[in-house]
Order: C-alpha cells, then sequence, then structure tokens
C-alpha cells in the first residue's frame, strides 16, 4: 500500500523546481566539484577507505533480530525516524513537527553533530576572534582610521572557552527547540534492521527496537584523513581537535587548501602562527571560481605568513615525540616520487571529510554504499544495491555526499519531509549557498565560471560575466575594507543567474540575495529593480545586477511593483 | 562609481597603449633604423605596479598580430590583465616565458614587422636573455642609474648558494647534515623581501630552525648575507687586494663628510645616570616602546628649552631657528648609513614614536624611505651603546646644528656628594655643534637638562 503511494508520488512532475530537468547533469557533476573543496583526498584516494570511523564502538549484534526482517509492521511506533540530530535531523525534525508528524531523532553522541560541536559553529568562534586580532594587528588599517592601539594580545585559554561556551549554548538551543516541539530524542547508536524498523542502543545495554513509516538517515561525516597520517590529537591534529585550541604552534603545516585549511590558516596566523598548506591539486583553493581564488590567495596567503606546496601528497605525517618535531614526507602527486620533508610543530588534516555510516545495518535492507555514501536519487531516496528505490528510506546530508554543508542537509531534510507529507519537492542544489569564513570572506552560490561555460558550450547558450568591486562601495570604503570583488554569471538572453561569487566584507552574508534569486527562479532584469538601502553592502550586489546587459525586457507584473501588504 | 570599477578590472586600453608606446620610444626609434623589431614591455598596470607576472602568452611565436589585439595576459599586484598590440607585425621572440616575471618597463617580447625579420629578432632575444638569464632579475638597460644598487646578474647567487649548504650543514641541527635548510614560512618571505641567503642563517627557533628574526638579524648584521650582489662571496663579504667603488649611498656619505670639514666644530661631553629611564625601558617594553625611541624624546624635550641647540647655521651669516624639532637617528643599513627622522619628536607620544621609528626602520631595511624621512633631521642622535662601546664622538651632518653621540649605560662605582659609594647605570654622551651658532654654555646648559629629564623620566610618557 505504502510501496504504490510512493511510486505515484514519483511520477509526479516536479513542481516546485522548473528547472530542475535541464539542470540535472550539471547539478551531479557540480555537486562532485563542490566535494573537491573540502578535499580532494577523498577523490583520488578512495581506494584508501576509511580510517577512522572503527574507533566508535557501534553495536554490531544485528543478525540477532533479523529473523522478522521481511515484513514491514502494521503500525508504526512514529511517523518519522531520523538518525542523528546534527543540523540536517534538526530542521527535518522540525519541519516535520510543523508537518503534524510524530517525529523521532537518534542521537548517539551528542546533539547538534558535527557543525554545532566540531564545525562550524567553535570555528566561527574562533574566527571572531581572528577577525578582531587581524583587524587590531594591522597598523596600516588603524592608522587609516585614526586610530591608536597599543599592542594586541589574547589568551588562548579564553578564545578556547569562547568556542566551547558558544557550542555548548547552540547545543543546548537545538536540544530545547526539539523537546519544546515534542520531538522524542532517543540515545544511542541507530541501525536499521529491516524496512521501516530502526534499533537503537547505548554499547553495553539492551537495544530498543523502534518503527516508523519514514526513516532518515542523517549521520554526517568525520574528517577524512589519508592513510600514513598518524593522528595523535596533539601535534597531528584534525579539525576535532583543532577547534579546541589546545595549543597555537610556531609553524602549522595544513594539509589541505579547501575552505577548512582556508579557515583555520587564517586563525592560526590572527594568533601568530606561520602556515604552511599542502595542496594535492597544482593550485590553492580548488573548487573556488578561479578568479576568486586568484584575488583570494593574493589577499589571504601571499601577504600573511603563509608559504605552500602544491601538487604535492603528504603521504607520511609522524606526529612530534623524543624530541623530534613533526616530520611530513611530501610525494609529488603526478611522479609519485619523493619530494621535500618537512619539519613543523604540528600538523592539521584538513583533506575534508568522509561519510559515518559504518554500522547503520544498510546490509540488511541490500543497500551498499560508494566510498561510504549512502547512493540516492535527487529527492534523497536511497537506492539499494540493484539500483532500486528503497522505500520510506532517505538519505541526506554529509551521509549522502551531494553537498557537504550544513544548511544543505537541513534544505534536503526538509524537502524529504515535504515529499512524505504528500507534496513533492525537489531541492535544487545550484540555489544553496556555501561560504568560507575568512578574512575577508568567500561566499558562491550555482556554478563557477568554467563550469557555466562548459554548460552553455553543451547546452548552446551563451553565458556573460558582471563585476563589481567593494572599492566602489561606499560602506565597504567607510569601514576601510575596499579589498573584494563580485561576480555575477549570468545568461545575456534571458537574464538567468548561473552563479554568483563574491570575495569581500561580509560576502558569506550578502550571497543569499543571489541564491534566493536563483531559488526563486528571479531574473537579473527583474531584481535589478529591487532596492538597496544605501549605503551598505548589499549595494555590491545591486551595482552587480544593473551591471550585467540582459536583452530580455523586464517581466510586465514584476512582484516588486506590486507590494502585498500596502 | 562605472569608471571606477572600469579601471580596477579592465583597464581601459587606451591609457595602457599611450603609456607603453611613450616607454618605448627611445628605443624604438633607433631600431627602427635598422630593422623594424619592435619590444612589447612589461606595461605598468597600476601605480603602485612594480613588477609583473606573466600569466599566459595568447599568442606564439610566429604568430601574426593585429594592432589591438590581445598578446599576454599579465599579473599585477591587483589584478589579471590583457595586453593589447601596439602595432601589427609578427611576435617574434617570448623573452620572458609564462610564470615569469619581468619589471616594469623591461621588454618581455619582440615583434617583427615581417615574417623575414624574425630570425632576426630570435637571434637578437637570445643574445640579450644570455647576459641575463634569469627573468626575475632582469632589469630594463635604460635605467642605468640603478644598476649599483641591483645586482647585477643571476650567475652570482649560484655560487654562494652552493656555498650555503656546506656551511649549514654544521649549523642546522634540523636539516639532516645540513642536505636541506629549515626555515619558518615567514623567515623564508622575509628572506626573498631582505634578499638575504637563508643558507647563510643560523637558526635560533626550535630545533635550529630558521626563524623571521634570524633573518632580519642577518639582514642588518651581516652584510655577507645581505649582499648576493657583490662579486665575490668570501666569507667575510671582502676581496682582498681589490678596489671596489662606492654605492650611491656611500658616494653621498663621502661627500657629506668632506662637507662637514668646513665647519668649524667643538665637542662636549656630559655623564647621565640611566637606573629611572632602564627601569622605564622595562615597564613599556612590552608595548613597543625601544630604548632609542625613548632617547629621541628625552633629546626632544631638552631641545623645547634650549631652541638654539636645535638651530643651524645656513649661510655663516645667521642663525636659522627650526619651527620644529625633528630628530634624526643614524642607521646602519647594509653597505652603508642612513639617518630616518623621528618628525616632532616632542609633540608625538612616546608609543606613537615608536612605532613610527620601527616603520621608518624597516623602510630603510628595504630602502623605501622617502626624502624627507631622512633629510629633515634638526638635530641627529648615533647610538653605539648596543655594541658596548662606552664612548665616541660624532661628525656633525651638513646643514645641522649638533649631533650627539650616546655610549652604552653600564654600572658604575659612584661616589656621591655626601661620601658615600654605590653603583649606578651610567651613560656618556658628548655633543658635536657647530661653533658659530651653540655656544659651550648652551651646550652645558641643554645637557644639564637632557641629564634632568633622563633622570626623571616621568615625563617621557606624559
Amino acid at each position: 500500500m505504502h510501496s504504490t503511494l510512493s511510486f505515484s508520488r514519483a511520477t509526479t512532475v516536479p513542481t516546485t523546481n522548473y528547472a530542475f530537468h535541464s539542470q540535472s547533469p550539471i547539478n551531479l557533476r557540480f555537486c562532485g566539484l563542490r566535494r573537491e573543496a573540502f578535499g580532494i583526498s577523498i577523490l583520488t584516494r578512495s581506494s584508501s577507505g576509511r580510517v577512522r570511523l572503527s574507533t566508535r564502538g557501534r553495536s554490531k549484534r544485528i543478525s540477532a533480530s533479523t529473523g522478522n526482517n521481511g515484513t514491514p509492521p502494521k503500525s508504526f511506533d512514529y511517523d518519522l525516524i531520523i538518525i542523528g540530530a546534527g543540523v540536517g535531523g534538526h530542521g527535518a525534525a522540525l519541519h516535520a513537527v510543523e508537518k503534524g508528524l510524530k517525529t523521532a531523532i537518534i542521537e548517539g553522541d551528542v546533539v547538534g553533530g558535527t557543525c554545532v560541536n566540531r564545525g562550524c559553529v567553535p570555528s566561527k568562534a574562533l574566527l571572531a576572534v581572528s577577525g578582531r586580532m587581524r583587524e587590531l594587528q594591522s597598523e596600516h588599517h588603524m592608522k587609516a582610521l585614526g586610530l591608536q592601539v597599543s599592542a594586541a594580545g589574547y589568551d588562548r585559554q579564553g578564545v578556547a572557552g569562547h568556542a566551547n561556551n558558544i557550542a555548548s549554548k547552540i547545543r543546548s538551543n537545538l536540544t530545547n527547540s526539539m523537546k519544546a516541539l515534542g520531538v522524542d530524542i532517543l540515545t544511542g547508536f541507530g541501525t536499521i534492521v529491516g524496512p521501516q524498523k530502526v534499533k537503537y542502543g547505548k554499547v553495553g545495554f539492551t537495544d530498543n527496537v523502534v518503527t516508523a513509516k519514514d526513516i532518515i538517515i542523517a549521520t554526517g561525516s568525520v574528517p577524512f584523513v589519508p592513510k600514513g597520517i598518524e593522528v595523535d590529537g596533539k601535534t597531528v591534529i584534525t579539525s576535532d581537535h583543532a577547534l579546541k585550541l589546545e595549543f597555537v604552534p610556531d609553524w602549522i603545516a595544513i594539509v589541505g587548501s579547501g575552505y577548512i585549511g582556508l579557515e583555520f590558516s587564517d586563525v592560526y596566523t590572527a594568533l601568530g602562527s606561520e602556515v604552511t598548506f599542502i595542496e594535492a591539486l597544482d593550485q590553492l583553493m580548488p573548487g573556488f571560481d578561479p578568479e576568486i581564488s586568484k584575488l583570494a590567495q593574493r589577499v589571504l596567503i601571499n601577504p600573511r605568513k603563509i608559504d605552500y606546496h602544491t601538487g604535492v601528497f603528504a603521504t607520511k605525517i609522524t606526529p612530534a615525540r623524543d624530541g623530534k618535531p613533526v616530520i611530513i614526507e611530501l610525494t609529488d602527486a603526478k611522479t609519485k616520487e619523493h619530494k621535500d620533508t618537512l619539519e613543523v610543530d604540528a600538523a592539521l588534516i584538513a583533506t575534508g571529510r568522509a561519510p559515518f555510516t559504518n554500522g547503520l545495518g544498510l546490509e540488511n535492507i541490500n543497500v551498499v554504499t560508494q566510498r561510504g555514501f549512502v547512493p540516492v536519487d535527487e529527492r534523497m531516496r536511497v537506492i539499494d544495491a540493484n539500483g532500486n528505490l528503497v522505500p520510506h528510506l532517505y538519505c541526506i546530508g554529509d551521509a549522502n555526499g551531494k553537498m557537504m554543508l550544513a544548511h544543505a542537509a537541513s534544505a534536503q531534510g526538509i524537502s524529504v519531509v515535504e515529499q512524505v507529507t504528500g507534496r513533492d519537492h525537489v531541492l535544487n542544489h545550484l540555489s544553496v549557498p556555501a561560504a568560507c569564513f575568512t578574512h575577508p570572506e568567500i561566499s558562491m552560490v550555482g556554478l563557477t565560471e568554467p563550469q557555466a561555460r562548459e554548460k552553455a558550450v553543451k547546452e548552446g547558450f551563451e553565458i556573460s560575466v558582471a563585476k563589481t568591486s567593494f572599492k566602489a562601495n561606499t560602506k565597504a570604503l567607510a569601514e576601510n575594507e575596499g579589498e573584494g570583488l563580485a561576480k555575477l554569471i549570468y545568461r545575456p538572453d534571458n537574464g538567468e543567474i548561473l552563479g554568483v561569487h563574491i570575495f569581500g566584507l561580509h560576502a558569506a552574508d550578502l550571497i543569499h540575495e543571489a541564491s534566493n534569486a536563483i531559488a526563486l527562479g528571479t531574473r537579473i532584469q527583474d531584481i535589478k529593480f529591487a532596492v538597496h538601502a544605501h549605503p551598505t553592502l548589499s549595494e555590491v550586489l545591486d551595482e552587480l545586477f544593473k551591471s550585467a546587459k540582459v536583452k530580455a525586457p523586464a517581466s510586465t507584473s514584476s512582484p516588486i511593483s506590486e507590494p502585498v501588504a500596502a | 562609481m562605472a569608471n571606477v570599477l572600469q579601471t580596477s578590472f579592465l583597464p581601459s586600453t587606451s591609457s595602457l597603449r599611450r603609456r607603453s608606446i611613450s616607454g618605448s620610444k627611445g628605443k624604438s626609434q633607433s631600431l627602427q633604423v635598422k630593422a623594424k623589431i619592435r619590444e612589447i614591455f612589461m606595461p605598468a598596470l597600476s601605480s603602485t605596479m612594480t613588477e609583473g607576472k606573466i600569466v599566459s602568452w595568447m599568442k606564439s611565436e610566429g604568430d601574426k598580430l593585429s594592432k589591438g589585439e590581445s598578446v599576454v595576459v599579465v599579473e599585477s599586484d591587483k589584478a589579471d590583465m590583457d595586453v593589447e598590440s601596439f602595432h601589427e607585425g609578427f611576435l617574434a621572440a617570448i623573452m620572458v616565458e609564462e610564470g615569469g616575471v619581468a619589471p616594469v618597463g623591461s621588454a618581455i617580447a619582440l615583434l617583427a614587422e615581417t615574417e623575414d625579420e624574425i630570425a632576426e629578432a630570435k637571434a637578437k632575444s637570445q643574445s640579450s636573455s644570455n647576459s641575463t638569464p634569469q627573468v626575475v632579475e632582469e632589469k630594463p638597460k635604460q635605467i642605468e642609474e640603478a644598476a649599483p644598487d641591483v645586482p647585477a646578474a643571476a650567475a652570482a647567487p649560484s655560487v654562494p648558494v652552493a656555498k650555503a649548504v656546506t656551511l649549514g650543514s654544521a649549523v642546522h641541527p634540523a636539516s639532516e647534515g645540513g642536505k636541506r635548510i629549515v626555515a619558518s614560512p615567514y623567515a623564508k618571505k622575509l628572506a626573498k623581501e631582505l634578499k638575504v641567503d637563508l643558507g647563510t642563517v643560523v637558526g635560533s627557533g626550535p630545533l635550529g630552525r630558521i626563524v623571521a628574526k634570524d633573518v632580519e638579524a642577518a639582514a642588518v648584521a651581516v652584510p655577507v648575507a645581505a649582499s648576493p650582489a657583490k662579486p665575490d662571496p668570501v666569507a667575510s663579504g671582502i676581496e682582498l687586494g681589490t678596489v671596489v667603488p662606492f654605492t650611491t649611498m656611500q658616494g653621498a656619505v663621502s661627500r657629506n663628510m668632506v662637507e662637514s670639514l668646513s665647519v668649524p666644530t667643538f665637542r662636549v661631553g656630559y655623564t647621565i645616570t640611566t637606573n629611572a629611564l632602564d627601569a622605564l625601558y622595562k615597564k613599556i617594553k612590552s608595548k613597543g616602546v625601544t630604548m632609542t625611541a625613548l632617547l629621541a624624546k628625552a633629546t626632544a624635550l631638552a631641545l623645547v628649552q634650549h631652541p638654539v641647540v636645535n638651530s643651524c647655521c645656513r649661510d655663516g651669516n645667521s642663525f636659522t631657528y627650526n619651527s620644529s624639532i625633528n630628530i634624526a637617528v643614524a642607521v646602519a643599513i647594509d653597505g652603508g648609513l642612513i639617518t630616518p627622522v623621528l618628525q616632532d619628536a616632542d609633540k608625538v607620544d612616546i608609543y606613537t614614536l615608536s612605532r613610527k621609528w620601527k616603520e621608518l626602520v624597516d623602510k630603510a631595511r628595504a630602502k623605501q624611505l622617502q626624502p624627507h624621512e631622512y633629510n629633515t633631521g634638526t638635530f641627529t642622535l648615533s647610538n653605539l651603546g648596543m655594541f658596548g662601546v662606552d664612548r665616541f664622538d660624532a661628525i656633525l651632518p651638513p646643514g645641522t646644528g649638533a649631533i650627539m653621540a650616546v655610549g652604552a649605560s653600564q654600572p658604575s662605582v659612584v661616589a656621591s656628594m655626601d661620601g658615600r659609594i654605590g653603583m649606578k647605570n651610567q651613560m656618556q654622551v658628548n655633543v658635536t655643534a657647530d661653533h658659530r651658532v651653540i655656544y659651550g654654555a648652551d651646550l652645558a646648559a641643554f645637557l644639564q637638562t637632557l641629564a634632568k629629564i633622563v633622570e626623571d623620566p616621568k615625563d617621557l610618557t606624559f
């Protein structure tokens, strides 16, 4: 009965995303590229497999309860069970309650997941500190503003405390918000034992089995550590350890120059460390629009106490011990020959993140992961080993690897809830913005210029690029932060926004005008009539839209000219 | 606003074109007589650009170019820009390959008017690139004046590098018996900036790693390390039995010293107790205050009360009473001496003064001082105290009234008026002055005031 329902849904034409069909091939490729930004090692060393997952003790006593797996139960304990209470699971749970579903969330660790406890949230606390330190240390900047500050200093313990406090505060906010709405929080590791059936429990306790009409896997990811690298948590660390800021080394090597590595380089250099980047690709900051990464390199790397090795793998990293420093063996990415040896005080492994899907019991429902990722279709429905959809099972967030961002997970979760409550929905990943919180920030949405050009050639349309500078923005100049660029890639024939990339002050906050326009299908010829307060940084995007040359005329009934509440 | 944008990202080609034409004029005229081979120059894409990197050549050797066609993409300190050809012709020879760096105004390629001249242009480019094998070091030949200051050719540095590795083996425990040089990222950057050969630097960081301050020390103290330009890298930096002409700066020092002989100078010395000053220095050192700034400040405050000591004699007939007190401080830099000036040292607070001083020293080392930053001094300080020198006298720089030589502050046994004996830190200062305007009594009174300020330095921090 249920499966019939779900199949009929599958044939429904998506109503919310008119552009999806034409974009689907690009969408897939785009996700692949995005993953690159988080660490190319996932792609290049897929054979090495996962390293750290076995450290988390999961109950493996699955076989005992597989006897009655074949048939789904007749009535369910819950409408929806979400395995994993990270940002993705939380977003899904909240939306599910809003839609009237009886919802439970299973968490084996702490509520909030990576983002809140070991990712976005504490790192923003550190970056807030680094931004201020950077400003105070910039004599030139201070002088230009007419300010005088005697030597700026910091207390490591205090900084680390700030990061920790904010994490626990957000964690309790998340927990409370779910409790207040009546989401059951079940503690333990969740394992799928059969269709619509999950067991959970702590190690050493008896497992509880619960049933649900629909199940969402939202187990997230863990830092990916390539083989040959020995993480000791003190001198060779991952972002998990770095966020605790237990020490500030004089010299730290950062393996991987994606957004995690970049953000940490911002933090460490502001706190007085010197940084060496190790990047396997030939260029720093792969995954960003090339023009943006070039500019970012001029601002974020070259003038700072940072050097780098590109086109090399860190094939062996030994933690500091017996009076010896951290030793890093560099191997040429192409010739595979030993290239150099580095001796540093610490090494941060920022080669990306690996999905955390071991022990989920996927074998019970004939699902085989791909390099650890749970295969899903564009509606986040899990695909089994034979290429068929598994009914009532969805996977969102880092675990499916479509777009490894906290807010993407949440958006996917909301999309799934929409589907299970009767409204077909496909998330347009091209409308999901991404941001890197360096000083200044980098943000992006949609395609990069090379991706857009490739698509344009394939599909036979023209593209144009418009750019504006922060140097021309009054507010940016008042802040004495004129360094920056906003770039728009669009179709001149119909005014469709293909991608927007911003590097500059508060870029992460500025991107949403563009991402919302993409999500809502707003065209440039219409959005250019929207009014921005003066003087604000948002005028950077205003200028950007206005400088685009679109042949199509503005819509006759522009939503902007018809206020709803007048 | 749109115009501003255009200039920062898409420079109007007309301005580029104009600039490069004027830059090439002198050269191309003489060339045109022999053959129609023109040079394509590294353009100045922004006011602050001194060198540019070739991102990519859009044409290859032998390609035909029409006027206004893009030839090369150049990366400046701000952005990447296409550079267009200003003439029609054939791209005969590329002199700076992709990835290479060339100073603004130097030739990066040759343009032949006809196909027949391509071979000739190629030969020409080879002969010129042979003389200067490293693009990075290549300087425009027109700028002859700069020659003494600029590393002449790239051939020389290869010798010290080879030497450095063997030298390094003894001093870098971190470098696997000298096979590698271990230097922190910032140390490497600084070394490049200050032209210090890392192989000659002894590391003081963890496990003998070279850190930034080692490079800074090497840039100031060890002339060998700082001057790969010297023709022969013998350990002392001097080849015995040779005559080495003055650099521009050394020539200027020489002229000034001879000129000083026409001024009737005399000297007055004084011993000042520095215990209080030392204590103050210890207290505010962490805020970035330097002893040099403290001394400059004390001197400036004393000069406020004795304007005659801040005066000078320009024409032999009159006093010139200077309106501001600008303390010049002598600094030894690679291959010479310069006197950065702390302007209005009496009015500026000690913290600002210290920052200013640091800035000036950095600029002096980078040879970026502007004329007003080194030739507007009204009173000069020369301090050799840090080297343990206890007393010396200085030559009066022309155009000023007085210079004070400061010796080291040392613990001394001192008999006091009441018949007791005690230990005090004392330093000797010795003022050289122009007796046409400053007399013995003036200096004596000035020194007494200075001693009072130093011995009770509360006024230095306001």
